[in-house]
């Protein structure tokens, strides 16, 4: 969509998902719903949906299942209902369809319909899809990668099969983006050297791509885990073509390649807080069950830039903050070190970020 | 012999490699079971808050997140010496977490892990040979479980009913975590001494309701007669003859209605457990019911030696009669007990000092023996060249470490739970098997415990939310720092796959000095231990015939479903079951003292 054409907030027609104001965006979500805002989207019968197919390669490497658990958790419209409307084919996961690796003597055994191996070089061999990264990639211990082994490869090995004739590459979670967990420091952090995709922590050099010599646009959606909404919807950014790839990343992306209308540079969990007031009256809680401002018992919503204090969590329901925990800001590229202790006051720069 | 290797068995959390030598008849003489991933979780712990392990220590796996926190923050509870004084409302509220995790993590295994092995082709080829019957079979198979994306011979099978109906519901539970726990998957309110939030009037009712839909749920599609007359007759049954009589007459009506026309629908009464009791099984549908034809799950996934395996819980599930709760999990303390299991079906009271482990299998510098969780020291390799696991002559194969407990392999999850708490259907199947020359643990067993303690645990959720939660009550005791100086904590729990324990040890600057978790699936997982005997998963495996129907139509080593469904109904978690680490090995054999 041209960027002249924003004459109107109502129309779900003008929307542009990546590219709009997050405000605008959260507007829009909340007087339609997600579901009438891509149900409705281009179409002038609903139902009657036009996308060609996009096919999407899931792979795992070190995680929890904690994204594709969340991305289950979809609302308005339910996941299979996003994808019918989107026209995706998901056409390899490891934890939801039929295929597995199968080996008789050592050699691939049976067909793609039932052997995830043979599955997963045949779609990375043809090319035309979406890679969608789960989880840290291991290339440790000495750069062998054999920290992770699934399918008699490394997963830097299969990373790289599925890399190679990717069209676009989204990391999914923290783990991919970042690292994550997986990249928490310890006395063995260098020897595990997990990474993520484009990124390890906030250093682009370091990036499992970087590794590989690997080339290819990514965009990253952080999160432990990420809201359903923050992929279904940049899904849909790219699937109605409102986003070219590459050409339009370097104006949708922030500089650890987040989009920005749900991860706002110049916003944070921390700005909407409903204890908000608390803070400006610098009424803290110290200890955990208050109702006053978590500033002091760890809470990192001022680093935090998502939409988590307006959008919520688990369909509008409750988020980290509403539930009395402080927020870990778990979708930032140093996550979880950048939030530990996680139930003391920061002193450093917390507190400054918090008063801007 | 023949080679026949899963690398990766899908469907599970994490990359498990199940390698096997099978014979020409097609049966399993070998096993071997290889945890692929070496993740160095403890480690992130060790100098640090111990508090970050309520929220960190959910990262290990986002399908049971809730019974890491509960593992972590009963740990906690004892480090900063408040177990025995949580107030009564924050047991209930933890309770409700847990129960909510618990629920949507057997759907989850039931419905999209397990299910899609029923649609496999292997099962049409058989039922193919079963006339009328056998069509209506595969029918039902292929319309409930047939996961997305699937395609038979070029052929694209749509989604199942009960495969397409479970994700909205798995949606609903996790609202309802947060509606309790703040956000799911990685909860955020439990905390030594309670929980972070006091639950309103209006959540409860938002809990209630989702529970509804839960029963409604299960009416629908698990099981088609009313909730609570199964729960009835089978969970509170006064015998467990009168438990498994009342299921088989129960899929005697059933089998009567349909016999004229072979439909086999929901609407005419089979739902998917009704469905899967009664073609499950090769006792309880060919024998007792006189059906031509069964998958024969009860033939596959026992354990060949007896004396070789046992079944461990911890005790899932505070008591909220009383406030406070005792850490090392006593006999009849919580509302699963906890216990030891023989396989003579002997019960015995649970020790946590029994709990050892030996690193000889597994890719780690050899200790001798075997060391209780609080001693753990392990040196992994860090040569790449030495992790190798393709050859049987490998002596190492695996991340996963040997638990034992009193030196026995065990087995743990819904099957050991029910039968430690002598729940009446489980414990009554298992006899009945028995007595019938059945191996009484099996793939069958294991699947009917998981389903029939997910109808317990919906029955005991509605109490817990509209009985025993208060919304006036008090939901945590503060805690003092200064107490966590130089102080330890065991933190023990049921996942939804089994029993989990988080060991704590502080420094005398309130800092992790160790922190040692052992999962569910290190026990089910296990690699051979120092004296060579196999894990309970690897001993399930063999004796296995590995085509579909115990090799009914000849053995197809491309597509051994066998493995499959053996490997899976353990439901493992493999991004669980390698942390039990210490990677350094920084800390010398002595450093920590026994309890």
């Amino acid at each position: 969509m041209s960027e002249g054409n924003t004459n109107s907030d109502s129309s779900v027609n003008d929307l542009d998902f990546l590219r709009m104001d997050w405000h605008k965006f959260l507007k829009a979500r909340r007087s339609g719903g997600g579901f009438k805002l891509l149900e409705n989207y281009k179409n002038d019968t609903p139902g009657d949906y036009d996308f060609p197919v996009t096919h999407v390669l899931w792979i795992q490497g070190a995680q929890c299942t904690g994204c594709s658990e969340s991305l289950l958790d979809a609302a308005n419209p339910e996941l299979l209902k996003a994808f019918e409307i989107l026209n995706i084919d998901l056409e390899r996961h490891e934890a939801f369809l039929a295929q597995q690796g199968l080996f008789v003597d050592g050699e691939p055994a049976n067909t793609s319909e039932l052997n995830s191996e043979i599955l997963l070089d045949e779609i990375s061999e043809r090319g035309n899809y979406i890679l969608m990264v789960e989880g840290a990639i291991a290339n440790g211990p000495e750069g062998s990668g054999k920290y992770f082994m699934s399918g008699n490869r490394s997963s830097k090995e299969m990373f790289k099969k599925a890399a190679r004739n990717a069209d676009l590459i989204i990391a999914v979670g923290t783990c991919a983006a970042y690292g994550g967990i997986n990249s928490a420091n310890s006395d063995i952090v260098d020897i595990l050297d997990y990474r993520g995709v484009a990124f390890t922590k906030k250093d682009p050099s370091k990036g499992i791509l970087k590794v590989l010599g690997i080339d290819k646009p990514v965009i990253n959606i952080p999160g432990c885990p990420p809201h359903p909404d923050w992929i279904i919807f940049t899904l849909s950014a790219i699937i109605s073509g409102n986003i070219r790839i590459p050409d339009d990343l370097p104006e949708v992306l922030d500089e650890f390649g987040r989009p920005k209308v749900f991860f706002p540079p110049d916003y944070n969990v921390h700005k909407d807080c409903p204890r908000k007031e608390f803070f400006k009256n610098k009424e803290f809680d110290t200890c955990v069950g208050g109702e006053k401002c978590l500033l002091k018992i760890g809470c990192q919503a001022c680093l935090a830039h998502a939409d988590c204090t307006l959008r919520k969590w688990n369909d509008g329901h409750s988020y980290c903050v509403q539930a009395g925990s402080p927020c870990i800001a778990c979708v930032e590229p140093d996550f979880p070190d950048n939030a530990r202790p996680l139930y003391s006051s920061k002193k450093c720069k917390t507190g400054k970020e918090a008063d801007r | 012999m023949v080679r026949v290797t899963v690398d990766p068995l899908t469907r599970v959390v994490g990359p498990l490699r199940l390698d096997t030598e099978v014979d020409e008849n097609g049966i399993i003489k070998e096993a071997r079971s290889s945890n692929m991933i070496f993740r160095g979780f403890e480690r992130i712990y060790r100098g640090q808050d111990p508090r970050d392990s309520i929220l960190l220590s959910q990262r290990i796996c986002g399908v049971c997140p809730v019974a890491h926190s509960i593992s972590a923050v009963n740990a906690l509870d004892e480090l900063f010496g408040v177990a025995q004084s949580v107030p009564k409302d924050a047991l209930v509220s933890r309770n409700i977490n847990q129960g909510l995790n618990t629920i949507s993590n057997h759907l989850l295994h039931f419905y999209i892990l397990w299910g899609p092995d029923l649609a496999n082709p292997a099962y049409g080829d058989v039922l193919s040979t079963f006339g009328d019957l056998g069509g209506s079979v595969w029918k039902e198979l292929l319309g409930r479980f047939a996961p997305i994306s699937y395609k038979i011979g070029g052929e694209v099978i749509p989604p199942g009913s009960s495969y397409v109906g479970v994700i909205p519901m798995k949606k609903r539970l996790h609202d309802a975590g947060a509606v309790i726990g703040g956000k799911m998957p990685h909860q955020t309110v439990m905390y030594p001494g309670g929980v972070t939030n006091n639950p309103t009037t209006s959540d409860i009712q938002t809990l209630s309701s989702i529970m509804s839909e839960v029963i409604d749920f299960l009416n629908t599609n698990a099981i088609r007669m009313p909730f609570e007359d199964w729960v009835e007759n089978t969970y509170k049954a006064s015998s467990p003859k009168k438990a498994v009589d009342f299921l088989i007459e129960h899929l005697n009506d059933l089998i009567e209605n349909s016999l004229k026309t072979n439909d086999l629908s929901r609407s005419n009464g089979w739902g998917d457990v009704e469905l899967y009791s009664a073609f499950g099984s090769e006792l309880i549908g060919e024998r007792l019911l006189g059906l031509p034809i069964s998958f024969k799950h009860d033939k596959m996934g026992g354990y060949g030696d007896l004396s070789k395996v046992g079944f461990l819980s911890y005790g899932g599930f505070y008591n909220v009669d009383h406030e406070g709760y005792d850490p090392t999990s006593p006999s009849g303390e919580r509302f699963q007990t906890s216990g030891f299991m023989s396989s003579s079906l002997e019960y015995h009271k649970f020790d946590s000092n029994k709990v050892t482990e030996s690193v000889k299998h597994a890719f780690y510098d050899d200790y001798d023996g075997y060391k209780h969780p609080y001693e753990g020291t392990t040196e992994p390799f860090t040569d790449s060249d030495r992790i190798n696991y393709q050859n049987f002559s490998e002596e190492k194969y695996t991340w996963a470490k040997a638990p034992r407990y009193d030196g026995i392999p065990c087995e743990v999850g819904p099957l050991s739970r029910l039968l430690i708490m002598k729940e009446p259907l489980v414990t009554g199947l298992v006899q009945m098997f028995q007595e019938n020359g059945y191996s009484p643990f099996n793939c069958f067993t294991r699947m009917i415990a998981r389903m029939q303690e997910l109808f317990i645990i919906t029955n005991e959720m509605i109490k817990w939310i509209t009985t025993d939660l208060d919304p006036n009550g008090k939901f945590r005791v503060d805690i003092d720092m200064s107490t966590s100086r130089d102080s330890r904590g065991m933190g023990l729990c049921e996942a939804p796959r089994g029993a989990l324990g988080h060991w704590l040890i502080t420094d005398s600057n309130s800092k992790v000095a160790n922190y040692q978790i052992v999962t569910p699936s290190t026990w089910n997982l296990s690699p051979r231990d120092g004296e060579g005997v196999p894990g309970p998963l690897e001993q399930a495996l063999v004796g296995c015939r590995i085509s579909a129907v115990d090799n009914w139509l000849g053995v197809d080593f491309s597509n051994p479903t066998g493995i499959l469904h053996v490997g899976r109904s353990y439901d493992p978690c493999i991004t669980c079951a390698v942390h039990t680490i210490d990677l350094t090995g920084q800390n010398p054999p002595g450093t920590f003292r026994l309890l």
